[in-house]
């Protein structure tokens, strides 16, 4: 493998923000390399800390700071990507959000870089979303799926309150409804009419399996 | 030192485990508590439900009951608009759990729902001017002792308990964490292990030392045998009635039955925990289930 890719994946296992901001600056400055450079680069990078995550080896510091170096990356990556490939499609449109009364913004926006990596074109409401907030965001963008994640048992109910809201709205077909959080469950969703995703990798496997 | 902390330092150390009441945000919702509304807004609202949630506990067997101010500290209580209601808050929730003629009321303080960086952007000194405020009303208004609970940082922890053994000296205060089990043992999300966790609280003056939430009845057993073989200091348990799901109308449902929970909470007591009760979806059938095994013995 080219060893800058290497050292763009271990950018981002270290959560070294400032050596994946200096890796992405020399990218863009050859830009036919972006595209395999994201995926077996940064995005790989954050898929092993996601792995770590789960294995127990990482907690949420390690997981904060590996996405950090995630996001300094792509910051730099996508003004380049829009202009050297402008006809270049995106997999679909997410909104994203953590619910109302719920601030917890950690695991959600770890969701929100992974899914934008790996090709997505993601709107982050942020945390305490209302839920007209996530309606209309997504009426404006034309979005494929929202993702609404919640943190608390007390916040729980309020993505059912969502999933309701997004069935009345939207038809089944033109909007899918992901959640995530770490109370929530696949047997939940489904009750929900909607679809689980345990955790940022997975996310995008739903995604992508959402919208093939 | 009151009469009253005294008296429950002592009774930790001593005879019979000591039964806690189980929870309190989740009973209260049960009892209509508005979506988005803190707990503790009803101790000014609706005082007369949170002493009859009290009261259950008390009637069910629980012999200390944790006021209704788990969310009661400043910082917590400013994204309500409700910080200056602070010191009122914390005074009139102990009082609505006396009201309940407990043997013990435990002043409840939790965490301040922000992270230090890079998590977040917490900061340590205001954190310790929330934690003052709030030990300072809880103390003054006749809390037998203090409970730090749901904490998942250990420098949370810390700072809480330095702060409340400082502002408050004399009463005697509990430190709860929530842990959950990775590959290589329990640790909290941030990454602090059980044992070293417990152990640090303990030479930091803790009068007793434990775990609360997220985790079920039978995971608070595996992980209490840990802390019970490796820590010098009475041992508190509080987990919850299962993970939560959502039922057919839409509300949250814990799917433990107070039996299974009280068959391991009673077993742990008998092992040597020194204070059982629950956390989040257990209510009074949960303690009543676990007294009448402990009056039987858990063999029963």
């Amino acid at each position: 493998m080219h060893s800058d890719y290497l050292a763009m994946q271990q950018a981002v296992v270290d959560g070294d923000v400032e050596t994946a901001r200096l890796l992405a600056r020399s990218l863009v400055e050859s830009p036919s390399d972006l595209l395999p450079a994201i995926e077996q680069g940064f995005a790989a990078g954050i898929r092993r800390v996601g792995e770590l995550w789960e294995e127990g080896e990482y907690f949420l510091p390690e997981l904060v700071q590996g996405a950090e170096a995630m996001k300094a990356a792509m910051e730099v990556i996508q003004p380049a990507l829009r202009s050297v490939d402008r006809n270049r499609q995106s997999k679909g449109r997410i909104v994203i959000g953590t619910v109302e009364g719920d601030l917890h913004d950690i695991g959600k926006s770890l969701v929100a870089v992974l899914l934008a990596a790996n090709g997505f074109e993601v709107h982050d409401l942020g945390s305490s979303v209302p839920i007209e907030t996530f309606l209309t965001k997504a009426a404006e963008v034309d979005a494929d799926i929202i993702a609404a994640s919640a943190l608390l048992t007390t916040t729980m109910e309020v993505q059912t309150r969502l999933a309701a809201a997004v069935k009345e709205r939207f038809s089944a077909r033109r909007c899918h409804l992901m959640l995530g959080g770490a109370p929530t469950s696949p047997a939940w969703a489904e009750r929900l009419g909607a679809h689980h995703a345990e955790n940022a990798m997975q996310a995008v496997v739903v995604a992508e399996s959402l919208l093939r | 030192m009151s009469a009253g902390s005294g008296s429950f330092r002592e009774r930790m150390l001593a005879g019979a485990p000591i039964v806690l009441d189980g929870g309190l945000g989740t009973a209260l919702m049960a009892k209509g508590l508005p979506r988005g509304m803190p707990p503790e807004a009803w101790n000014l609202e609706r005082g007369d439900v949170v002493t009859a949630v009290h009261r259950a506990y008390v009637d069910a067997g629980s012999e200390a009951v944790h006021a209704n101010t788990f969310g009661a500290n400043p910082i917590r209580l400013a994204a309500f608009g409700l910080e200056r209601e602070c010191e009122k808050i914390n005074r009139v929730a102990v009082g609505l759990a006396r009201a309940a003629m407990p043997r013990f009321v435990v002043g409840d303080v939790g965490p301040t729902g922000e992270y230090l960086p890079p998590v977040g952007k917490g900061d340590l000194a205001r954190w310790r001017e929330a934690f003052a405020r709030q030990a300072t009303a809880l103390a003054d208004a006749g809390a037998d002792a203090l409970h730090i609970e749901t904490m998942t940082d250990l420098r949370e922890a810390r700072t809480a308990l330095e702060v409340l053994l400082g502002e408050v000296p004399g009463i005697p205060v509990l430190v709860s964490m929530t842990f959950e089990r990775k590959k290589r043992g329990c640790f909290t999300i941030m990454g602090d292990p059980l044992v070293g966790s417990l152990r640090t609280l303990v030479s930091d003056g803790a009068a007793a030392v434990g775990a609360n939430c997220s985790i079920t009845s039978l995971e608070m057993s595996t992980l209490m045998d840990e802390a019970l073989r490796a820590v010098e200091a009475p041992l508190v348990a509080q987990p919850n009635a299962g993970t939560p799901e959502v039922g057919s109308d839409g509300a949250l449902q814990y799917r433990q039955s107070p039996d299974d929970f009280a068959a391991d909470m009673a077993a742990l007591a008998e092992r040597g925990v020194r204070l059982v009760g629950g956390c989040c979806g257990t209510d009074d059938r949960f303690i009543a289930a676990l007294c009448g095994r402990l009056r039987a013995g858990v063999g029963a």
